[in-house]
Order: C-alpha cells, then sequence, then structure tokens
C-alpha cells in the first residue's frame, strides 16, 4: 500500500515535469494559432492581434501555465481554439475509435507473440526457429508507414480491403449486425499494421525469456529428473519466464493510446491522431497538450499495473521492499 | 393499402414544390434535373464549426456555405454577381448608398420566417468589435466599417463609407444569420461558442440548400435537404435535387484520393497533380472523370526580405539586403528563372507561367500587354554585368563589392510542390553562379518570419485570391498593409514605386468605371513588374473529379471549386 501510493506522487510529479517541458516546448516553437490567419490577405494584423488577446496566448509563460495547472487540476483540459470547444469532449468523441484500434491490435499481438515467442523458443536452433527468426528480422525492418500505404494501395486496386476511414458510405443504412461487420472490416487493415510492428518485439522478447530460464539449474534438474517436455514448459519455465513479460504487458498498456496515432493519421481512421496531427500543425495547444497529457498518463498507468502485476507474482521483489 | 401507398406519393411529388418555395423563389432557368439521392464529398480536413462568425478555416467555410445563403452571390462559373437572398437592388449616384430589396415568402431551415431583422442582426454581429469576426475585416473599407438599416420588413439600406467599385461582391459568402436563433447567445456574450460540431442539428438554423443532421466526429458531416429552401428549377421543382450530402475527411490528401478512387467519395476537390495523373489511368474502369478546369486563383511567386531590419541585426544580411533592393538583381533572378520547367517537371504540365503577380484564373484582370517572360541566361549575366557584378574564376558570383553571391530561400516543408520549385530554381541561380540554398520550414514557422521577425533572406509563397478582382488583393499591394508581404506595415511607403502604387490602388477601389479600373489596375501591374517586389512565377491548375452520372457538374476555377452550384447538382437514372 505504501508502496502504492508513493508510485502515484512519483506519477503525479512526473506529469507535471511533463507539462512543464511541453509548455516550454510549445513556447519555442515559432507562430501560434492565429498565424494561420495571416495567410488570407484580407485578415488585417490588428484583427490578428485583437484575438491573440482574446485567447489570452498573448500572455507571458509562467501566468499562463499557472492558469492551466490551476484548470487542469479542475479537471478542466482547456479550450480548442480552433474548434471553439473544451478539449474534454472533442477528445471523448475519438478517444473510442483509437482505444478499439490499439485494444483489438495489442490483444491480437499477444495471442500471436507468445505462442510463436514460445514455439521458437522449444524449437531452438532448428529449421523452424531459424525461419521464425528470419521472418521476423525481416518485418521488424519494414516501418509501419510504409507497409501502411503499401497495404492501401494494394487494397485499392484489388477491392481486398476498404480504402481507409472506419465505414463505408451507406452505413447509416445498415442493420446494426452489418454496421459492426463493416467497422470489423475497416479495421483489418490498421490492425495489421499494428499488429507488424509490435509482434516480432514481442517473440523475441518471449523466445528470449524462455530460453534463459531454460538454462536455468532449476530447469535443467527438471530435465534430468525426466519430467515431460511440455509439461516442464508450461507448469515450469513459464511462469518463470513471466517476469519480462509481464513488463512489457504494461508497456503495451502504456501504449494503448499513443501506438496508433500514425497509422491513423495515414489510414485515415478517426482517432485522436488526425486530431492531434491537425492541432500540433495548427498550434492549437491546449488540444496538444492533452493529447500528450493523456497518453503520459497512459503510460504511466500502464507500467504502474505491470509493476502491481510483478510485485504480485514475484516474491522476490517484495523482499527487496 | 396499394391504392394508399400510390396516393401517398402523389401528394409527395404535387405538394413538394408548393410547400417549402413560395413567395419570391428563385427560378433557376435552364436547370433540369432529378430528385433524391446522396453525394458523398471527400474532403481533407474535418470541420471546425458551423459558425459563420467565427469560422477561418477552408474546410469549414465549404461545410458553412451548404447550409448558409448570402444576400449577393457571384456565381462561380461567369464571375459575376447575382441576386440571392436579395432579389434586386438599386445603387445612388455617387455609390454610396445601396438599397437592397428581400426576397419575401423565405423561410429558415427551422420554418422561421426571414425579414430585414435577420439582415440587420447579421451585420451588427459581423461587425461587432468585442466578437471579433475575422469577417469583419471584409466589411471594412479602409478602416470604416459600412452601415446597414432597416428600410422595411423586406428592404435594408447599406451605407459605404466611402465609394467602392464592386461594392456588391462584398455580400458573396456573407452568411445571413438566424436572429430568433442568434441574438439571445450574442446578448450573452457566448456566440463564438455557439454553432459548434457537437450542437443539436434543430440549433443550427440557415437560408442554405441543406441543414445539419449528424456529426460523427473524425468522420463526416451529414446534411440533409432544406424543406424550405427557396430556389426552384424551370419545372418548378424546389431545389435542391439531392435528399443527402456527406462530408467526409479523409485526414491526408492521399487517402482522399485512395476513397475517391475505391468509389467512397464522388467528388473530389483540388488534387495535386501528381494524384490527378494516377488517377487517370483507373478513370474508365472505375467510372470517374476527372477535369482540368486550368488555372485559378492561386499564384506563386519568389520574393526577398526588403524589410528595415532592427539595430543590430546580423551585418551579413544587412549587407545581402544591399543586392535585394536592386531592381537589376531581381530582375536577373526573375528572367534565370525557368518558368515552363517548373510548370513542366513541378505540376506535370497542369499549371500556367505567369508573367504578371496576378493569377490567371482573375482572367478579366491580367494585364495581357506585359510580356511574356522566357528564361535568358545572357540577359541575367547583362543586367548583372551592368550593374556592377562580377564573376570569380571559379565561376561564383560576385557582387559590386567583390562578395561572392549567397543566399537562402525559406518555403513551406509541407508544400511538395514548392519545395520542388524552389530547388529547380536554386539550380537556375546556379548558372549565374549564385550559390543558394533552400531552407524548408513548417507552415507556421514561415509566416512567423515573414510577417513578425523578418528573419529570412528570400521566401517562396503562394496567395490564393478570394475573388476575381483587385480588391482582395489590396492587403498585398498597399505599402501600409500586414500583408505586404516584402516589407509590411510602412508608415509612409519606402519607396517612390510603392507610393504610386498605393495612389493607384486607391484610386482604382473608388473607381467605378471598369474599363478605367482596368487601365488604373493594368499601371500597377506595369509597376510591380519593372520592380519586382514579388518575382510571380505560376498559377496551379485547379484539378478535380467526380464519379459518372452526377448532372450539372460544373466545377469552376473560384474557390468551392466543385460544390458551388450544389443545389442543381443531381444523379441521372445511370448513376443511382
Amino acid at each position: 500500500m505504501k508502496y502504492l501510493g508513493w508510485r502515484l506522487l512519483h506519477g503525479v510529479g512526473l506529469l507535471a515535469l511533463l507539462s512543464l517541458l511541453s509548455f516550454m516546448l510549445s513556447q519555442v516553437a515559432s507562430g501560434d494559432f492565429y498565424s494561420q490567419l495571416r495567410n488570407d490577405p484580407r485578415i488585417s494584423p490588428e484583427t490578428v492581434a485583437a484575438l491573440r488577446a482574446q485567447a489570452g496566448i498573448d500572455r507571458p509563460f509562467p501566468i499562463r501555465y499557472a492558469a492551466w495547472i490551476v484548470a487542469v487540476s479542475r479537471g478542466d483540459f482547456g479550450y480548442s481554439l480552433a474548434y471553439h470547444r473544451p478539449v474534454a469532449p472533442l477528445l471523448e468523441e475519438r478517444i473510442g475509435a483509437t482505444l478499439i484500434l490499439t485494444g483489438a491490435a495489442t490483444l491480437t499481438t499477444w495471442l500471436i507473440a507468445v505462442p510463436l515467442g514460445i514455439w521458437s523458443a522449444a524449437r531452438r536452433g532448428k529449421w523452424g526457429d531459424r525461419v521464425s527468426t528470419v521472418a521476423v528480422s525481416l518485418v521488424l525492418a519494414v516501418p509501419d508507414l510504409v507497409l501502411a500505404i503499401a497495404l492501401l494501395v494494394l487494397s485499392v486496386q484489388t477491392g481486398w480491403l476498404p480504402a481507409g476511414g472506419k465505414i463505408s458510405r451507406g452505413y447509416a443504412q445498415m442493420g446494426s449486425i452489418q454496421q459492426l461487420r463493416d467497422v470489423a472490416w475497416h479495421m483489418v487493415l490498421p490492425v495489421t499494421v499494428l499488429v507488424a510492428g509490435s509482434t516480432p518485439v514481442l517473440i523475441r522478447h518471449t523466445r528470449a525469456s524462455i530460453l534463459e530460464v531454460m538454462e536455468a539449474p532449476f530447469a535443467m534438474s527438471a530435465r534430468a529428473q525426466g519430467i515431460p517436455r511440455r509439461r516442464l514448459l508450461y507448469r515450469h519455465l513459464l511462469p518463470a519466464a513471466l517476469n519480462p513479460l509481464i513488463s512489457l504487458l504494461g508497456l503495451s498498456l502504456g501504449s494503448l493510446l499513443s501506438a496508433s496515432l500514425l497509422v491513423e493519421i495515414v489510414t485515415g481512421w478517426p482517432g485522436l491522431g488526425p486530431l492531434f496531427l491537425e492541432a500540433v500543425m495548427a498550434r492549437d495547444f491546449a488540444v496538444v497538450l492533452a493529447v500528450v497529457m493523456l497518453s503520459a498518463a497512459f503510460l504511466f498507468i500502464g507500467n504502474l499495473v505491470a509493476d502491481l502485476l510483478l510485485y504480485r507474482f514475484d516474491p522476490r521483489i517484495r523482499t527487496v521492499d | 393499402m396499394l391504392f394508399l401507398r400510390y396516393f401517398g406519393a402523389v401528394v409527395l411529388v404535387v405538394l413538394t414544390p408548393v410547400s417549402g418555395a413560395s413567395g419570391d423563389a428563385l427560378v433557376l432557368s435552364g436547370v433540369t434535373g432529378e430528385r433524391g439521392g446522396t453525394l458523398v464529398f471527400g474532403q481533407r480536413n474535418e470541420p471546425k464549426t458551423f459558425n459563420p462568425v467565427i469560422a477561418a478555416d477552408a474546410a469549414s467555410r465549404e461545410l458553412i456555405l451548404r447550409v448558409m445563403a448570402d444576400l449577393i452571390h457571384i456565381n462561380r462559373a461567369t464571375q459575376l454577381t447575382e441576386p440571392a437572398l436579395a432579389k434586386s437592388w438599386t445603387v445612388s449616384h455617387d455609390g454610396l448608398h445601396y438599397v437592397l430589396s428581400l426576397r419575401r415568402g423565405v423561410r429558415f431551415s427551422d420554418g422561421q420566417p426571414f425579414t430585414a431583422d435577420d439582415v440587420v442582426f447579421s451585420f451588427q454581429v459581423y461587425l461587432d468589435e468585442k466578437v471579433r469576426s475575422p469577417q469583419r475585416d471584409l466589411l471594412l473599407l479602409e478602416g470604416k466599417p459600412i452601415s446597414v438599416r432597416k428600410l422595411d420588413s423586406y428592404r435594408v439600406a447599406v451605407d459605404l463609407p466611402r465609394p467602392y467599385a464592386v461594392a456588391e461582391r462584398l455580400f458573396d459568402g456573407l452568411a445571413i444569420l438566424p436572429r430568433h436563433i442568434l441574438e439571445p447567445v450574442y446578448r450573452e456574450g457566448k456566440l463564438a461558442q455557439a454553432w459548434n460540431l457537437s450542437s443539436l442539428p434543430t440549433e443550427v438554423v440557415g437560408l442554405g440548400p441543406f441543414r445539419f443532421k449528424q456529426f460523427l466526429a473524425g468522420q463526416r458531416v451529414v446534411l440533409e435537404r432544406n424543406p424550405y429552401y427557396w430556389k426552384v428549377d424551370q419545372a418548378g421543382i424546389q431545389l435542391p435535387y439531392l435528399s443527402e450530402v456527406d462530408l467526409e475527411f479523409a485526414g491526408s490528401e492521399d487517402t482522399q484520393v485512395l476513397r475517391f478512387q475505391d468509389g467512397q467519395s464522388d467528388v473530389i476537390s483540388r488534387m495535386s497533380a501528381r494524384n490527378f495523373a494516377a488517377l487517370e489511368k483507373d478513370r474508365v474502369r472505375r467510372g470517374y472523370a476527372l477535369s482540368d478546369v486550368g488555372p485559378g486563383l492561386e499564384y506563386s511567386f519568389l520574393f526577398f526580405n526588403l524589410n528595415e531590419l532592427p539595430e543590430g541585426a546580423s551585418p551579413e544580411v544587412v549587407a545581402r539586403q544591399r543586392l535585394f533592393r536592386r531592381a537589376s538583381f531581381r530582375r536577373a533572378v526573375s528572367v534565370a528563372i525557368d518558368r515552363e520547367a517548373l510548370v513542366r517537371l513541378v505540376y506535370l504540365g497542369r499549371a500556367a507561367a505567369l508573367s504578371t503577380p496576378v493569377p490567371l484564373g482573375d482572367k478579366a484582370w491580367v494585364n495581357a500587354k506585359l510580356p511574356h517572360i522566357v528564361r535568358s541566361l545572357p540577359q541575367a549575366h547583362q543586367a548583372l554585368a551592368a550593374a556592377g557584378f562580377s564573376r570569380a574564376p571559379d565561376g561564383a558570383l560576385l557582387d559590386p563589392e567583390g562578395k561572392p553571391v549567397e543566399f537562402s530561400i525559406i518555403t513551406s516543408a509541407g508544400n511538395t510542390e514548392r519545395l520542388q520549385m524552389a530547388t529547380l530554381i536554386q539550380d537556375d541561380l546556379k548558372q549565374l553562379g549564385m550559390n543558394v540554398h533552400v531552407v524548408p520550414l513548417e507552415f507556421g514557422s514561415l509566416v512567423n518570419r515573414v510577417f513578425q521577425t523578418h528573419d529570412y533572406e528570400a521566401c517562396l509563397m503562394s496567395l490564393i485570391d478570394s475573388d476575381a478582382d483587385p480588391n482582395p488583393d489590396m492587403a498585398v499591394w498597399l505599402s501600409s498593409a500586414g500583408n505586404h508581404l516584402w516589407h509590411p506595415e510602412q508608415k509612409t511607403p519606402a519607396t517612390p514605386w510603392e507610393g504610386d502604387i498605393d495612389r493607384l490602388m486607391r484610386e482604382q477601389m473608388v473607381t467605378r468605371n471598369r474599363n478605367e479600373r482596368k487601365r488604373i489596375f493594368d499601371r500597377v501591374q506595369e509597376i510591380l513588374m519593372e520592380n519586382l517586389p514579388l518575382i510571380p512565377l505560376l498559377s496551379p491548375d485547379i484539378l478535380v473529379g467526380a464519379k459518372n452520372g452526377l448532372g450539372n457538374f460544373r466545377p469552376a476555377m473560384m474557390d468551392h471549386y466543385v460544390l458551388w452550384n450544389i443545389e442543381e447538382l443531381y444523379w441521372r437514372a445511370e448513376a443511382r
């Protein structure tokens, strides 16, 4: 309990530091939301200056930061200058789409990677392991974005998969089962890209940690006592190899909000990605900060969950504490 | 039962034209079509708001003009003004007083009647300094606002603070607001927050052909036919023909193009020449048509930093500015640029070289007597030699003080075409012995350097005119204006020729004889080409596409390129 309290305090401090850093970076970025108005020659500099003053972005940095901290502590993430709306509902509308995508991708990744990793470790050095190692390296080497674009072009050319987006035209006229199927169909492409991006790492880690415990003295003695291979693998080796996997699970959970941003932009998935990119380009800092803080909070919570799980499953950690 | 259904259909057909478009409906002659169907329009970005008072981004304005209407409208095909909510108007002899007669019996999309009170309220809101509408600047003539008074329920008087040559054009795109909905919000001072995308569809009320039905965050806005719209076709059928319009946001141009190719959207506007070429291959198999409308109202140019730099500016930049200030230097640069190569290589031929800093889409106003600029290195060398420049043994160009000529061009990193143009120009100028660097900057930083810090040497940029007329660019040409790119906000004109341009531009603004205006603006262009504060490069073509079977599709070179006549668009039977 004391451990948990200390970790939470630590997390809040970390987030505060991050917010300060983000704020400072936003300060360094040249231009602000109203700079783009200057592209319309009919709008006068006076109007732009007045809009700036109205939005309060001409105030000095410490005052703006203090105002932001006070607002956030009240649960108010500020006001989007582009949308003329509070940021919180803006994120709310889109966070679901991102979580569906990353949730499905994370689940698929784990369902593929862990069995493959174990299988590969059990066949270390044999041709199956070699083939899988080469394949994993190849997939790892292809950047997500290139894969996404290649798949999109392929989808359009062949008509196998929809060309980006989340729903087809005529979605409103579909029955609810059809609607569900339509969204799932649109998810295939981005999920594939995300899975291709994260599976190889997870396979390698699973394989490595299983191999590590295979070499451990207890595994050797178990083998010497004639415990069957399968039973040895699943009963004795897997639990012992769990630690690094739990840490990775934390990372996976933590990146639920951030992993898919780029892929969303390329495939036109209506999650936080396109919103974030546009906000960055338009200097709509309230939105940028909220997305950054939220994904940082997710990362922190993911790690916290992993640590708590480790605390629960690994007695060694508890004795240290 | 069968009888009932049949009867119901008949009643519907007979009643619809009559029910909404009563009174002074605007009859579009020469227009026929069939009602029904949905049009999906693929947009790049998501609109931010329905609120015409605060909207500043293109996506929002695209949306707003589907649900709102103006008093006097510029026909995108003819580029001339025509009656909209104002069915006619008269002008006083001095050109200062207008009386607009409004259409009677027109209703907002919630069924409430439209009267002069709505017009007066709309102008009150747009002109209110506390509201800070970007539209306000469009209603100021040299800093003084126009004023609007109610004469009776269907007549308003508009008084201009000074004569203005094309006053009717000011009303184009200025959405008339429903007083019964927005006045309470305005009184509370909360107008800026009104009508965002989370508003209820019933709250967003306008006079446009469509009304708000549904918003799916990050995906699309669904609009439905406004049952009270005030235009009918020649057969008396109430417009618009389409039942529904879906504005779909793709996030990026590439996704936008892919989704159009895949048939997920029906119409696509303003794509790059490369995407146009890519789509062309698949045209027949996929059943869409592409069209090149010709050069539009965008023009690209190169300019040098001619600002008075503050004390303490880097001596290097100050020294370089001495070069930039020479008209002979700018002329040599201009004649060394191979514009035809820019058109051919960057825009695959879908652009046109410029010989004046006026976009080619502004057909009536381009000074056609100005000579076409043909690339000529000997001419450039000659001009430079006459101004005292020389060549070092290694071929580098030396300025009259004997220093090598070297400068950097900043341009927007997000715009592939401009970046490519800058690179080709770098190569063109290298052949004069100039050492040019290209510095791609993110657009916000670019704008900041040009307008705020003046920390740059040369810049390659584009402007898109909002209207085919010289007036929208007043703020570019007047030396005191904030958008006088090369040296904004001058207290007094820095050079005699800038003073001349100021005088001529002010003169054309109040001249009501069109030929006389044209003569004055021709002279402005001559002065601009003698002094080259902006070195004109090219105007890109407007490239659009639509699925086969879309009737009355007539893309234009002015903004709202494809949807400007959305009330007339319809699906032919074979495309349904």
